[in-house]
């Protein structure tokens, strides 16, 4: 069996963006492998310790993505194929570009991360699925494979969740609660040097161009009940909270 | 050789392991162990499950090999997370390395199976209640008897020492002889003879163990005397040459942290109407700060590389471990003032820094004689 893990690169949530230009300045951001990504590395690990087989991870993005690999290879992953472009292209574009990639490899299936911390959209997992016609199981929590033509997988929906049968290959994106992330071990970065990690560039153009980007600012409102008369304060104040901060 | 101040990727990347390890295992835990004054077993437990405990302990014996340069890159991080828990596995190299240093490779392949195969620590015991610098009058006897050396003695301000796995006792065959008498020799733990007593009401780095060591007609196999007899005081000297450089390391990982948390509140806290970041005081102070935590970090790393090198760099360490924890002192001293009433108490960290890395100019040898081997230096040339 083949499990493939579909990672990105992304800013560290801690870090504070910039905008320079009307374009995020990455400059000074610390990177990592997204944590959606890396919960999506997790499942494929403990599936191949589970099985056995071989575990791969293939990445498409810029060169400054091998960190997020050479992570991924630290925590277990057998070896890596990193599709190199520079630049911004949508998610429709990277699914067809890595669909060549993964039909190539012939997973038993592949997992990637439910949502991208960067600006991508909800839609990688799904428009990786589409461009293979395999199905796909969003929002995963829990997935046991039945030999290796099906797996009964649990997933979340808006209100609750199901559990489904889905024959294989198939697509699956990670949900919070699927697995406790390992570290990568010191003895783990050192052999991850040592592991395979395949170079293909490629050269595809965005159906979607990015013309400017701004960053959602958070300021304070100022509104100040004076206090004079308690009671029509109360009320004000149940008022904002239930009316304007929409929390009771 | 032109100089190069650039990582390697593999030492990026175990930095980011380090940086990641301290801010999600250790920081979170780290007061509560301060209060608590207790070892986080549970750290020593994942640290080993990572890789990053007793990795100097080169790879035919079970461990990773890590350099000097790598060991300080870990160091600043772990310590950056809370100085008290980086003293638990630096201290474990500081029982490490003399076996490193003088053992034969039947000792080594003994001694480092136990510290890697699962969770356990070393621990190094040169200092006695009646003598810590001058530790050529040390008194704990070690008397040869057919195949044993049997020891009578105390040993204190020993980390680690009730946890370790090996512990590397230094004693006397002859005092009359001062440092021509001292022998290295290891101890393992449950020794008939061999008890630890924990000190208790320590001023900070409370998280690690610090013991007392009594040894009564402790009966020790001969095969564990680390070199011959009299080798003992230049192993121990050896040790500390290299060991301090991670005390080094330490101390720049708590002025950091010192510089991060003052920062982030001069940012935050406002008087006269704006944060108190915008007055020259506090920026002066964050300013003085950055340079003492660049340039000791820059000059741990060279006294790392030249250790790596294997050029001489006893002045080197000498002046890290000096220069550095005596910065990180002040940083931190610095951090509280910033932080005003608030640095004073324990819900701030800053506190802490300050109560932790006060050791940092003790231990490993006290700044006054890391001065002695500098002076000596000068003046030898």
């Amino acid at each position: 069996m083949k499990f493939i893990a579909v990672i990105r690169q992304v800013p560290d949530g801690e870090s504070r963006l910039k905008i320079e230009g009307g374009k995020v300045d990455l400059s000074g951001v610390t990177m990592i492998l997204d944590q959606m990504d890396e919960w999506a590395v997790e499942e494929v690990i403990r599936l191949q310790e589970k099985h056995g087989g071989e575990s791969v991870v293939v990445a498409l993005g810029p060169e400054r993505f091998e960190e997020a690999i050479r992570t991924a290879l630290a925590m277990g992953i057998d070896r890596a194929v990193h599709l190199v472009a520079e630049g911004y292209l949508d998610p429709i574009t990277q699914a067809e570009a890595l669909a060549e990639t993964l039909r190539a490899e012939a997973p038993t299936l592949v997992f990637t991360g439910g949502q991208q911390a960067d600006w991508d959209s909800q839609a990688l997992g799904a428009a990786i699925a589409e461009a293979l016609s395999w199905p796909v199981v969003s929002w995963t929590t829990q997935i046991e494979l039945e030999g290796e033509s099906h797996a009964k997988v649990k997933h979340d929906l808006d209100e609750g969740a199901e559990v489904v049968r889905v024959a294989l290959p198939a697509v699956f994106t990670s949900q919070q609660g699927l697995n406790e992330p390992r570290y990568p071990t010191l003895p783990g970065i050192m052999k991850a040097k040592r592991k395979e990690l395949k170079k293909v560039p490629i050269s595809a153009s965005s159906k979607v161009a990015i013309v400017e980007q701004t960053i959602q600012e958070r300021t304070r409102l100022n509104k100040v009940l004076d206090g004079k008369d308690p009671v029509a304060a109360a009320h004000e104040l149940v008022r904002l909270l239930h009316e304007e901060a929409k929390v009771i | 050789m032109p100089i190069d101040f650039s990582l390697t990727d593999e030492q990026k990347e175990l930095q980011k392991l380090a940086r990641r390890f301290a801010r999600e295992q250790i920081a979170p835990i780290a007061a509560l162990y301060d209060a608590k004054e207790e070892v986080p077993w549970g750290v020593v437990e994942k640290l080993h499950e990572v890789g990053l405990l007793n990795a100097i302990i080169p790879e035919e014996y079970g461990g990773l090999g890590l350099g000097m340069l790598e060991e300080v890159i870990i160091g600043e991080e772990l310590a950056w997370g809370c100085m008290g828990i980086y003293t638990i596995p630096m201290a474990s190299d500081l029982g490490i390395t003399p076996i490193l240093l003088a053992g034969n490779h039947e000792q080594k392949q003994r001694f480092f199976k136990m510290l890697t195969e699962k969770p356990a620590l070393a621990a190094f015991a040169l200092s006695e209640p009646g003598n810590g610098s001058d530790a050529a009058a040390l008194r704990t006897r070690a008397v040869r008897e057919g195949d044993h050396y049997v020891l009578n003695g105390t040993k204190t301000w020993i980390s680690n020492g009730g946890e370790a796995e090996t512990v590397v006792v230094f004693a006397t065959i002859a005092p009359a002889l001062r440092h021509k008498g001292v022998i290295a020799i290891v101890v393992e733990k449950g020794t008939p003879g061999f008890t630890a007593h924990k000190l208790h009401g320590k001023m900070g780095q409370r998280a690690s163990g610090t013991y007392e060591l009594v040894f009564e007609d402790c009966r020790v196999p001969a095969e564990n005397l680390l070199g011959q007899e009299g080798d003992g005081f230049k192993i121990a000297m050896n040790t500390l040459d290299k060991t301090r450089i991670p005390v080094a390391a330490g101390s720049v990982g708590v002025a950091r942290r010192a510089l991060e948390e003052a920062t982030r509140y001069a940012k935050e806290r406002e008087a006269f109407g704006k944060p108190i970041a915008d007055f020259q005081a506090i920026q002066f102070k964050l300013a003085e700060m950055l340079m003492g935590i660049e340039t000791a970090r820059a000059y741990t790393y060279y006294a790392a590389w030249l250790t790596d090198q294997g050029l001489p760099q006893a002045h080197a360490a000498a002046i890290a471990k000096a220069y550095a924890s005596e910065m990180a002192f002040e940083a931190a001293n610095q951090a509280i003032q910033i932080h005003g009433g608030f640095g004073y108490m324990h819900e701030y960290p800053v506190e802490k820094l300050l109560r932790d890395v006060k050791l940092n100019q003790i231990y490993e040898g006290t700044n006054e004689i890391q001065r002695l081997i500098i002076a000596r230096h000068i003046l030898s040339q």
